[in-house]
């Protein structure tokens, strides 16, 4: 038999031994190649002009993906070499050249990350259209299905998968070539040693560990920064302590308590469980540092495209909107513009008046982030009715003639509901007549109002101060960017125009600011995910990987209690529960760090941005079940397929 | 305690069917200590399974206490096995992430013991069978033999009323393998343990009260061991073995 067809043969034994490694080289190359025909695709490169940095953020994400696939296939292959490395050392007792071997072993790991690479191109096309179809649903475009097969991010694809097994078969070649008969024949032995390690210092570290993540993740908590980073800090240290420690720590528990470990499975799982992670401490540490980053990756990517939401959603409720601030507030260029370039089906151009005192904004003190008014701002009850008619809202029944409105967002939704004062606007005297939360434009000074306006009946409004002058107008078509961008030109020429450029110019279109908002979503958090996923495949391949590399173990442990009298429901739940505690174990405090961190980012920008489907507990409910959602499919693989193999039928 | 009747086991397909047991009948009292002899293939380690329940039987009955085990459902054979048997493998079978005292508390565990006393009744049979010392070690930082012998508690500690060992000596040298058998002597003496020894070795089986000879699945002679020194008693199982008409050298 020729080492190719030895290679082959090998290969295939290789792809069927190490399913989960195997599938996860699959879509890692469908990754790739999803991902690189976006960042290549003309027709998403088209959409707007801060796509074209999409490309460049791929390449970087790619790189980093790279990095992480590489580290994966690395310790795979380092981790089939251990298991197979008595049929390599069979191959040097048989005659053949540690170079022989070596080529034998780096032509089978070849022939699987070809096929690997075959496979993942033909999902990564599928991918790709899902991916397309998202973008042009942000970007509000139609998708149309077309086969296409970009030869670009086929041939980028097929450079990241070259470099991620080129590194990791150049280290298994050299260590190959290295190692001796004896090495390879008693290379398990070796792996013995490190279980028997045990010893005072670890049962130490145990203790310290488990006091220092509690502290790191109190300091999560914190809202400064830097005592949080300190608490990061804290955590990763008592992540290694906890791992390296958690073989000895748990026996010492159980040496205390002796009677305990006779409850139940206790023993066979604590047992069974601290015998694999004696010799696996660091790697669970470093996996749930990577679980940590897969998490902060996700929850970042998702407070991002949060915050740009949030603002996008407040600020830019009408289809057209202009503040026009200043001393003589001219609103006719804008106007004339609008006449001549857009369609609108209805508009208003209406004022924002002020009290002239601050009542409202006394009595918001500490919950009112930044007033941005002299005084509380005023909108009479006819324009506000106009407004939210403008802005598709249901009409409302208007304030009694003693009575005025709030409409605020919804942040301020809870103190303002509570506000029961007169007030005192001109020479009417009102009281509190009810609360609307709505969006309405109120996150910016020439806006209405900044947080809250109070409305009035039409009477009493009359002869307020003018704050600024608005236009808000409901097009026929979305306005188009360049119509956007010919307003807010405008803006600038009479801003430059003006002796005293005191007033400012507020421009937004919803159209635009959805499609920048899609912009930077894509630019931000689609490169953030791509980096997540990898993250995440790679962590839960290893940890799965070595937990199927113990079947034979498992299989002659419940062979015997078979013999011993277990019966197979007890059988399934002590293998359920050894299951659940080692994915648990790394996952737990990386859901705990960086779930504290993401609440600590979504509770960042200003209020009233981060709030509904936005808020940072849906944020991280959306990031956890995301994570979750891989890690079981992962799970129920692993756990199907040992259920299968190792209890008895 | 035991009685075998009339079993039968076949093995393979239509056409190619194997006999492993033909008609296999004995009985084993109470307190007894017998040995089951035989070459490679007799059928002895399935015999073994079958009086087990590991496997089941094509034909006739195994009772244990008058109690036909065929009948029960797999729920209680595997209640049957933790409470009423114990095993002692050549190959010693224990759990090598647990202590030599784990290993032993694990039959107790497994039977449901209140978990404050199955230290003390571990540690009550370790003494009988010298092993204290060793409690807190693993399986591979401990001797052979005394493998063997943590294996010989976990097959008493929960009040099992028949140990089945199959090949018990195979893995240990003859120091050890003597030793062994003194203890298993002693836990059949002084414990009234009731034991059944699948066996080749002549030596071992000398250890017995009785000597069961299988030959191609069936029970080809039978060797009380009554009042006569152990001695003497290794002698007549060679005879014994001799008359089988198989090389000796092979069994022994």
């Amino acid at each position: 038999m020729t080492y190719f067809k030895l290679s082959m043969r090998n290969a295939g034994r290789q792809a069927r031994d190490y399913l989960v490694y195997f599938v996860t080289m699959v879509l890692a190359a469908a990754l790739l190649f999803a991902f690189n025909a976006l960042a290549v695709s003309g027709e998403v490169l088209a959409l707007t002009e801060i796509s074209e940095s999409f490309s460049l953020m791929i390449v970087l994400a790619s790189l980093a993906v790279v990095c992480v696939f590489g580290w994966l296939a690395a310790y795979s292959t380092r981790f089939m070499l251990s298991r197979r490395s008595r049929e390599l050392g069979i191959y040097l007792l048989s005659g053949l050249t540690g170079r022989q071997v070596a080529r034998l072993f780096f032509l089978e790991n070849l022939a699987v990350g070809a096929v690997a690479l075959v496979l993942g191109t033909g999902l990564g096309g599928l991918l790709y259209q899902v991916m397309r179809a998202i973008v042009m649903a942000m970007f509000a475009q139609p998708y149309r299905f077309a086969l296409e097969f970009s030869l670009a991010a086929l041939g980028r694809t097929a450079l990241y998968f070259a470099l991620i097994y080129l590194f990791a078969l150049g280290r298994s070649r050299r260590h190959i070539r290295r190692m001796k008969i004896y090495d390879l024949i008693y290379f398990e032995r070796q792996n013995e040693g490190v279980i028997l390690q045990k010893g005072k210092t670890r049962r130490l570290v145990f203790g310290v560990s488990l006091a220092l993540g509690a502290v790191g993740t109190c300091l999560l908590m914190r809202k400064s920064l830097y005592i949080a980073l300190a608490g990061a800090f804290c955590a990763i240290l008592a992540l290694f302590g906890f791992f390296l420690s958690f073989a000895s720590g748990v026996p010492a528990f159980f040496e205390r308590r002796p009677a305990r470990k006779y409850r139940g499975q206790t023993l066979l799982i604590f047992r069974g469980l601290t015998a694999k992670l004696a010799s696996m401490g660091v790697l669970m540490a470093v996996l749930s540092i990577v679980f940590t980053a897969t998490l902060i990756s996700e929850g970042s990517s998702s407070v991002l495209y949060g915050i740009m939401k949030g603002r996008t959603a407040e600020a830019a409720c009408f289809d057209l909107y202009i503040g026009i601030e200043g001393g003589q507030p001219d609103p006719e260029p804008y106007l004339t513009y609008i006449r001549e370039n857009i369609p609108v089906e209805r508009e208003l151009l209406y004022s924002v008046c002020l009290t002239g005192k601050t009542q409202v904004q006394d009595y918001l003190e500490g919950a009112y982030y930044n007033n941005g008014y002299d005084s509380d701002p005023v909108l009479c009850w006819s324009d506000y009715a106009a407004l939210r008619a403008l802005a598709g809202y249901p009409a409302v029944e208007p304030p009694g003639s003693g009575q005025f409105l709030i409409h605020c967002m919804s942040y301020l939704a809870g103190p303002l509901g509570k506000y029961q004062e007169a007030l005192l606007v001109g020479e009417t005297a009102l009281s509190p007549g009810g609360i609307y939360t709505e969006h309405l434009s109120q996150s910016y000074g020439t806006a209405n109002g900044r947080g809250y306006i109070l409305v009035v009946p039409d009477r009493a409004a009359e002869g307020l101060p003018v704050h600024h002058i608005a236009y808000a107008a409901k097009t026929a078509r979305p306005v188009t960017t360049a119509q956007y961008e010919a307003l807010a030109d405008l803006a600038r020429a009479e801003r430059d125009r003006q002796e005293d450029p005191s007033g400012y110019v507020f421009v937004l279109s919803k159209a635009y600011e959805e499609t920048e908002v899609a912009a930077q979503a894509v630019v931000g958090c689609f490169p953030l995910y791509y980096l997540a996923l990898a993250l995440m495949m790679t962590a839960v391949t290893i940890l799965t990987i070595q937990q199927l590399s113990e079947t034979e173990h498992y299989r002659s442990q419940f062979a015997l209690l078979r013999k011993l009298g277990m019966d197979r429901r007890e059988m399934a739940r002590a293998l359920g529960s050894q299951f659940a505690l080692y994915y648990t174990l790394p996952a737990v405090p990386a859901v705990l760090i960086a779930g504290s961190f993401i609440v600590h980012l979504a509770m960042m920008p200003e209020p009233g941005v981060m709030v509904g489907l936005n808020s940072p507990a849906v944020i991280v409910m959306i990031s956890l079940g995301a994570f979750f959602l891989i890690y079981a499919i992962y799970i129920l693989l692993a756990y199907t397929s040992l259920k299968r193999n190792v209890l008895p039928k | 305690m035991l009685q075998v009747q009339n079993i039968e086991k076949y093995y393979g397909s239509k056409n190619n069917v194997t006999k492993a047991l033909d008609r296999v009948s004995f009985e084993v009292a109470d307190g007894e200590f017998v040995a089951i002899m035989g070459a490679s293939g007799s059928g002895k380690t399935t015999l073994l399974n079958c009086i087990s329940t590991i496997d089941t039987v094509s034909a006739g009955k195994i009772l244990m206490d008058g109690e036909d085990v065929a009948g029960l459902s797999e729920d209680v054979l595997a209640k049957f096995r933790r409470e009423r048997l114990g095993f002692v493998f050549q190959d010693f079978n224990l759990l090598d992430t647990l202590t030599v005292e784990e290993n032993i508390g694990l039959a107790l565990s497994l039977n449901h013991v209140g978990a404050q006393t199955v230290q003390g009744r571990v540690r009550e049979v370790a003494e009988k069978l010298g092993i204290t010392e060793i409690l807190s070690k693993f399986p591979y930082q401990v001797s052979g033999g005394q493998k063997q012998r943590t294996a010989c508690a976990r097959a008493i500690v929960a009040g099992q009323s028949l140990l089945l060992a199959d090949e018990p000596t195979g893995a240990l040298d003859s120091k050890a393998s003597k030793n062994l058998l003194e203890i298993m002597s002693a836990m059949n003496r002084d414990m009234r343990a009731t034991i059944l020894m699948v066996t080749h070795d002549a030596y071992s089986a000398s250890y017995a009260g009785r000597v069961l000879f299988l030959k191609d699945g069936r029970v080809f002679n039978e060797l009380l061991r009554g009042d006569r020194g152990r001695s003497v008693f290794y002698h007549e199982i060679l005879d014994v073995l001799a008359a089988l008409g198989g090389d000796v050298s092979d069994i022994l």
